[in-house]
């Protein structure tokens, strides 16, 4: 091993990679492995089931929530004491013989 | 392959008995590649655990049995990254804690336990990891996935999904980062330049 250590810094290296490959012992896969994965598989599961249900449960909600809001709003509201439409409301605050619409304009001619 | 593309339709079909055959078939490399990607064997197990975890969750993501190694590679790398990335920060913590004199005296201790093969071995492996430490972990396991694990260009753009002239310019220049900690690591041991490596 020593000698595949000499040569250039690349050569070493090389053998440097494979000298660790071999002094790296592969672990043997403890009793508990497959009982511990499938502990963690069905921990896992039960924790996506239970987010999921949440999940639905809440869009479900909103879906309701946003249906209900839609036809609240589709329903004509009438009151009696707001006007009708944007002119007549226009008309009732600013009626057309108004004085300051229809009187004469004065013009000072220190103004000018 | 180490199991039939049958095996694999029939675990993405949540058949449990098949999804434990590909755990057992696939286990010891998968603990193997684990193991030299993170070194800390007690926590190689764990890792793999994670590996299958998530193979359990993804598979039926996976569009064809013929991609299930590179896939499970990718899996692989994933988790160890994911682990190295953890480990990093605490490691700076454990470190900082420790004096250069408590190291030796540790090693000391530990080398005079172990047999002269099992030093050697521990060296070796002491001396790859404070190269890799180089380079980022990403870099790190696609160094080790070349070099150590001997996967090929083709091979590695499948776990990566990146094509070969990105990946040959990455592994360029991590082995060269590598490379110049190797260099500058032999003179400090090798004042005179002897051409020797002591492992």
């Amino acid at each position: 091993m020593m000698n595949q250590m000499r040569g250039s810094d690349d050569e070493k290296l090389d053998a440097l990679f494979r000298a660790y490959r071999d002094s790296c012992p592969v672990p043997e896969a403890s009793a508990n492995f497959m009982p511990n994965l499938w502990a963690k598989i069905e921990s896992r599961q039960t924790f996506t089931f239970s987010f999921r249900r949440m999940a639905t449960g809440f869009v479900t909600a909103a879906l309701a929530l946003s249906l209900a809001l839609g036809v609240y709003m589709s329903m004509p509201h009438a009151n009696p004491n707001s006007p009708q439409t944007y002119l007549e409301a226009l008309a009732e605050s600013r009626p057309i013989d108004a004085p300051e619409i229809v009187g004469t304009a004065h013009l000072d001619p220190a103004d000018r | 392959m180490l199991v039939d593309f049958e095996l694999i339709r029939r675990a993405q079909k949540s058949d449990s008995a098949a999804f434990n055959e590909i755990v057992l078939a696939y286990r010891k490399r998968i603990l193997g590649t684990i193991t030299r990607l993170i070194a800390r064997p007690e926590d190689v197990e764990d890792v793999a655990q994670e590996v299958f975890l998530r193979l359990y969750f993804s598979l039926d993501q996976l569009r064809t049995p013929e991609v299930f190694e590179p896939w499970l590679y990718r899996l692989t790398v994933n988790a160890a990254y994911d682990y190295l990335r953890k480990q990093r920060r605490r490691q700076e913590f454990r470190m900082s804690d420790l004096s250069e004199q408590q190291v030796m005296l540790a090693d000391a201790v530990a080398g005079g336990k172990a047999d002269q093969d099992q030093q050697y071995r521990k060296k070796v492996r002491e001396s790859v990891n404070s190269l890799l430490g180089a380079v980022s972990e990403a870099d790190r396991i696609l160094l080790m996935l070349k070099e150590v694990e001997g996967l090929s260009l083709k091979e590695l753009e499948k776990v990566y999904k990146v094509n070969e002239n990105a990946l040959k310019v990455r592994l360029f220049r991590a082995r060269q980062r590598v490379l110049k900690a190797f260099g500058s690591g032999e003179k400090r041991r090798d004042p005179d330049n002897t051409g020797e490596v002591e492992l």
